[in-house]
């Protein structure tokens, strides 16, 4: 006759990890040909608890050896075949994914230039959707673009001013000291105004520009991509390039000129207030400024801001349209079009650097 | 089943957002092991109320409580241990997207219980096998449709066995195959082990299958306007609007909020 292991009491949540841990002890070392459980004094018990039955029963406590279960209560055994066979939990264990550098390598080729064609694909119909909108202005919906001007233009003001005048402050602070080794230091005009005008302003316009409204853009138009809403607009017959994209492009490149403006003229100013403490006249100040800046260095850094403008609002919204599922899509799509756009601004800025010195202007 | 012990008491709940008024003066007990529903039409406050007794919400007014303690006052190690008491399976499932299903019913586990790793996916998978969804169980909640995000999520509230379960609109977009086999788990896990469930649900079907008692609210009146069985409520309520909800009425007056269909 089989030796029989006799359980009493309660077998459930709370009491499941110490019965294994007796039961193991108890079984341990001994060399069993069959065994049988007693469970008829069980009077409390769970899913939890039924677990050790289970594994009794599926000899994975005791290597080789199916015990038979007598005396469980119906409620309980109802419990004990909810546990599924061997099989199905085997194949609950997924087989490692192990790429080959090859394949990872095929993969990112393969996504990057589905990336680029999408790009493409969404630049064509951002041109489509302003060709629409030039045939019948009344298609572009205004009230949007004033809301986009509101919280991306007038709402960053405070923190374009803040930045450019203290980076117009912080370079004319820190150049008078080596240019005093010169007595140079009223070219610090010179300086402030081209580094401002021409880099920094519409750089640093554009990048928080990327992380105010570029990462917003995403954010908002994912959520809705998340929330069916793309959808919903899709089988209404409403394109969501014209219903949701335009607007903010539109808005974002013609807001980025301004926003670099206004910051052209605080981080200049931020400068002359350090020359004025270092004691130049206002006079002098204004016609070293006139004499090194032109009227070309204005053009440029106010055409790159338009061309910032567009690339940013565009990114934005493209990966707020391409949000997958889930809830770490939206936050996914806001950093790739962050990074995105501050990657781009580089890059044309890069561009327009060379540019500008070929052709001399 | 009067003689069963009272696990949880609401005396007096006043349910508000603010100055807007959702319900007032809600009174009723929940005995041990017995289906209480908690039903009324679309808007009357019967998620707001479930999210009261479970503690998301405080009561403006009146107190809730388990085994005698309340919730709403309850912090630190007390309020664990009285949280440990019940679980909640969402409208929507509320599982977490970042994990796999099976996953998802783990943790509780892994974070309460001392079991090894491979008893605790034994026991996650045999949850899963209970509703029906151990062949999704890799799988992350977002490739689920609706009515297994929630099933996911009726087995992830039952993985520590808790004495209480808590169901807000557990057959709603089931279909009635699924919605059946649902309310035949419910009666089972009642009737065979003892365990308390509290359901909010407006689906006749599965208010006549499942529930022992249940509570009704109004949106006008805010308050609660029956407290009885299913049946008896039905046959006998002296107040035509709930006799016309559990008829399937339209309502006949115009203007009024709505038929209580779904």
């Amino acid at each position: 006759m089989a030796p029989v292991l006799a359980l009493s009491g309660a077998l459930d949540v709370e009491t499941a990890a110490q019965a294994r841990r007796d039961v193991v002890a108890r079984l341990s070392g001994a060399r069993l040909p069959a065994l049988e459980v007693d469970a008829s004094a069980v009077d409390h018990g769970d899913m939890s608890g039924m677990s050790l039955l289970y594994e009794l029963a599926e000899g994975r406590l005791v290597q080789g050896v199916r015990a038979t279960i007598r005396g469980l209560r119906p409620e309980f055994q109802t419990l004990l075949a909810a546990f599924p066979s061997g099989e199905a939990l085997g194949a609950l264990t997924p087989a490692p994914d192990r790429r080959r550098l090859f394949d990872e390598v095929g993969v990112i080729s393969i996504s990057m230039a589905a990336d680029a064609r999408a790009q493409l694909a969404f630049l064509g119909a951002l041109v489509q959707g302003f060709a629409a909108v030039l045939r019948r202005p009344r298609a572009m919906r205004w009230r949007e673009v004033a809301v986009v001007f509101e919280k991306a233009g007038v709402n960053a003001l405070p923190i374009v001013s803040l930045i450019s005048l203290l980076m117009g402050l912080v370079i004319a602070f820190e150049a008078a000291q080596p240019l005093e080794m010169f007595g140079a230091q009223i070219f610090i005009a010179d300086m402030i105004g081209l580094v401002m005008v021409r880099e920094f302003s519409p750089i640093f316009t554009a990048i928080i520009f990327a992380g105010r409204s570029g990462s917003a853009f995403a954010a908002e138009i994912g959520t809705m991509k998340v929330n069916e809403e793309l959808n919903a607009l899709e089988t209404m017959g409403l394109d969501p390039i014209r219903f949701l994209v335009i607007q903010r492009v539109f808005a974002g490149t013609l807001l980025m000129p301004v926003l670099a403006a206004y910051s052209m003229v605080l981080g200049v100013f931020g400068g002359v207030l350090v020359m004025l403490s270092m004691g130049f006249p206002l006079a002098q100040i204004w016609a070293q400024l006139l004499g090194a800046l032109h009227v070309r260095d204005v053009l440029v850094g106010i055409s790159k801001s338009f061309v910032f403008g567009a690339i940013i609002a565009g990114l934005g919204c493209l990966r707020g349209m391409q949000t997958r599922e889930g809830p770490n899509a939206v936050g996914d799509s806001t950093t790739r079009a962050v990074v995105a756009g501050i990657l781009m601004i580089i890059v044309v800025d890069a561009v327009y650097s060379v540019l500008t010195y070929v052709l001399k202007v | 089943m009067s003689a069963a012990p009272v696990v949880i008491s609401v005396e007096g709940v006043t349910i508000a957002y603010g100055d807007r008024i959702v319900q007032k003066g809600v009174s009723f007990e929940v005995r041990r092991g017995e289906v209480f529903v908690i039903l009324g039409g679309s808007g009357c406050g019967k998620s707001s109320l479930l999210k009261t007794m479970i503690g998301l919400y405080r009561p403006a007014a009146g107190r809730i409580l388990f085994d005698g303690d309340d919730i709403a006052t309850a912090e630190g190690e007390a309020r664990l241990r009285l949280l440990r008491k019940f679980g909640v399976m969402y409208q929507s499932g509320a599982l977490f997207g970042g994990m796999t299903v099976l996953e998802n019913v783990c943790l509780p586990l892994d974070e309460f219980t001392d079991l090894g790793a491979e008893e605790k996916k034994l026991i996650a998978a045999a949850r899963l096998n209970q509703v029906g969804l151990l062949p999704a169980a890799g799988q992350k909640p977002s490739a689920l449709s609706g009515g297994m995000q929630k099933r996911a999520g009726i087995a992830r509230a039952m993985a520590l066995d808790p004495g209480i379960l808590f169901l807000d609109e557990p057959s709603a977009g089931l279909d009635p195959i699924t919605s059946a086999g649902l309310d035949q788990t419910i009666r089972e896990l009642s009737k065979g082990l003892g365990i308390t469930f509290v359901v909010v649900t407006h689906e006749l079907q599965s208010i006549y299958a499942i529930a022992d008692r249940c509570v009704m609210l109004d949106a006008r009146t805010k308050t609660m306007i029956a407290e009885g069985k299913p049946a008896d409520l039905r046959d006998h309520s002296d107040n035509p609007y709930v006799r016309q909800f559990f008829l399937r009425q339209a309502e006949a007056a115009a203007g009024a909020e709505g038929s209580q269909t779904s």
